[in-house]
């Protein structure tokens, strides 16, 4: 008899598989990929004190940690569909029907497109995916490529493949269109790029912890900035330059560059070819909530959390008896905020299962995953905190 | 141009012997190693494309390499519609890209 | 406009300029503008190209995002075959 479910084996589901185990629940957790983990796996980056944070290692120390509590793994599993019955909740699967009284999704996020024309072209995948194959897989994912969309996470994916010995011939935007209005705009980009403070070694990007807050400042950064971009580990991140299209016929065989002017609009005839063999695009991150809407979980859209989430509380509870959520898809946040909210979710679905002793521990909790938060180093979105609370006001007005 | 293998890292260290396993993809005969995907595989010897559109032909590789997008199905002893990179090789796998179809409804009946 | 030519749904092959032409004409909600052009029916469910009809519609008719998810999600999320869905699923 299983007591809780959890769909998706990230940082958000093992943490949540940990602390339910530990208080005596039987615990089964599945996933579509081959080796738990979730996004976890492929994240190399160095924190502030020079050590390095390696995702396959901690994705490793939690697994074991479920594994030793006796928690239940199963990988290659996909969820079709869902429903909730008398007893609890009925999912569906590509191996069969899984029952639970309590289900906890924890499906993380997917990415957002930012087409250009050629994106369908073999060798333009991701940039998770080429995080995924270079870091976990340990394949090449070419000789040399350019990365459309300059976010958080391609600049530190874009660090990664050089870590590998993959050339980065530059980051630049995805040109504007109307589907790509804030990625492809300079001026958006800038303000939150700026935000990654210490971790852009170049004086215009170092200067974002302080005088580039102001958008005039902003502005003028713009203007000035170089032709050629500015060195981030050692690749040319070029916010006045943007991807036109990605040529090729077979597959990609160069990248149409422009420059562009600080609005984000091409500056006429100043288009050539860089000759690559891949291209990764970076649209930015999205939480990936279908299974909750097929759930019949409300919904609130939270620009803040990167879009619409399910609607749930500070314990993790949704307004289905039974279905909690954490990790990305409550929000985008980093790995270590998804844990932290998996551990909550697991006290919430041990006081569900009348658990003695857990409300403590849970309102401990709760106020341990507000301080990792505001110490985060590096945050998705600035607001991420107003969002939340917000999203926790919206839920108390409509099912307390 | 086969692109290999990230077999040195300086911080995830360097790749241990693995067993190696031969497949099968369109009646081609290719090496991988244990544990690896398809599409990692394929990708290690230089394969980008792993199907066509079905009804416009064009050519499809891996997009999101985590089983969202679907760009990278491919047909397995006989089983279509299967993500290449989700799903690790066994030895002597016989897989196959994904072919343009005929679609004679479309064409002058719309 | 050449940037009309990208394509928006890669499963169903639907560009922009087919997108535009289509809610223009019939203004069309998100759900209608799938119907009428396929972008986001195909293989993959619209996990790739969902928000991105949903931008489109949303600046065509200048609306606020809503708080419910403007397409909206069906089962099954991932294809299935006929053998499972005549239950074959044990």
């Amino acid at each position: 008899m299983t007591d809780v479910l959890i769909v998706g084996a990230g940082p958000a589901g093992l943490s949540a598989a940990i602390s339910c185990a530990e208080r005596g629940l039987q615990v089964q957790v599945i996933d579509e990929f081959m080796r738990p983990g979730g996004r976890l796996l492929g994240q190399l980056y160095q924190e502030t004190d020079g050590s390095w944070w390696n995702g396959i290692e901690e994705a490793a120390k939690l697994q074991d940690k479920a594994a030793s509590l006796g928690v239940v793994l199963k990988l290659g599993i996909s969820v079709i569909d869902l429903n909730q019955s008398e007893d609890g909740w009925i999912v569906y699967t590509s191996t069969g029907i899984l029952k639970a009284p309590a289900l906890l999704l924890a499906t993380g996020a997917a990415e957002t497109a930012c087409p250009i024309p050629g994106w369908t072209l073999p060798g333009v995948m991701s940039i998770g995916a080429a995080q995924v194959m270079t870091n976990v897989h340990r394949v090449r994912v070419g000789m040399r490529g350019v990365i459309v969309g300059i976010n958080v996470l391609s600049m530190a994916i874009a660090h990664e493949l050089e870590l590998a010995g993959i050339k980065i011939a530059a980051m630049m935007l995805p040109a504007k269109n109307m589907i790509n209005k804030d990625v492809g705009d300079p001026r958006k980009v800038m303000q939150s790029i700026v935000r990654l403070g210490h971790l852009a070694p170049s004086p215009l990007l170092r200067l974002g912890s302080g005088l580039m807050r102001y958008s005039s400042l902003q502005s003028l950064g713009l203007h000035l900035y170089p032709k050629r971009g500015f060195k981030v580990w050692g690749i040319p991140v070029q916010l006045r330059k943007a991807a036109v299209e990605i040529e090729g016929i077979e597959k990609v065989e160069s990248v149409r560059v422009a420059n562009i002017s600080p609005e984000g609009d091409i500056v006429p005839s100043t288009s050539r070819s860089l000759p690559v063999d891949f291209v990764c695009m970076a649209g930015g991150l999205y939480p990936l909530a279908e299974l909750a809407a097929v759930a019949g979980c409300p919904f609130r859209y939270v620009p803040e959390l990167g879009g619409h989430v399910p609607l749930h509380n500070a314990r993790m509870e949704t307004p289905l008896a039974g279905l909690f959520v954490a990790g990305n898809i409550t929000g985008i946040e980093s790995a270590k905020i998804a844990a932290a909210q998996g551990s909550i979710a697991g006290l919430s679905i041990a006081a569900f299962h009348q658990v003695s002793g857990t409300e403590e521990d849970l309102l401990e909790s709760i106020q341990n995953l507000r301080i990792t938060r505001e110490k985060a180093s590096i945050q998705f979105h600035p607001q991420v905190a107003d969002g939340r609370r917000r999203l926790e006001s919206m839920f108390s007005e409509n099912f307390s | 141009m086969k692109y290999g293998r990230v077999t040195y890292h300086p911080v995830l260290g360097t790749l241990d012997k693995r067993e190696s396993l031969r497949f099968l993809f369109d009646d081609q005969e290719f090496e991988a190693y244990k544990g690896e995907t398809i599409a990692a595989a394929l990708l290690a010897n230089g394969v980008r494309t792993l199907r066509r559109h079905e009804e416009t032909g064009t050519p499809r590789g891996i997009y999101c390499n985590i089983g969202h997008c679907f760009e990278c199905r491919v047909t397995i002893d006989g089983i279509t519609g299967q993500r290449a990179c989700l799903t690790v090789l066994k030895d002597g796998m016989n897989i196959r890209s994904g072919e343009m179809l005929p679609t004679p409804l479309k064409k002058g009946a719309h | 406009m050449e940037s009309q030519s990208v394509i928006i749904c890669r499963c169903e092959e639907v560009d922009l300029k087919q997108l535009l032409e289509t809610a223009e004409r019939f203004s069309c909600s998100s759900r209608e503008l799938k119907l009428r052009s396929r972008a986001g029916m195909g293989y993959c469910g619209g996990r790739t190209c969902r928000l991105l009809v949903d931008s489109i519609v949303q600046q065509l008719t200048d609306t606020q995002t809503s708080n419910e998810i403007p397409l909206k999600h069906q089962p099954p999320v991932r294809p299935v075959t006929f053998q499972n869905l005549g239950g074959g699923l044990s």
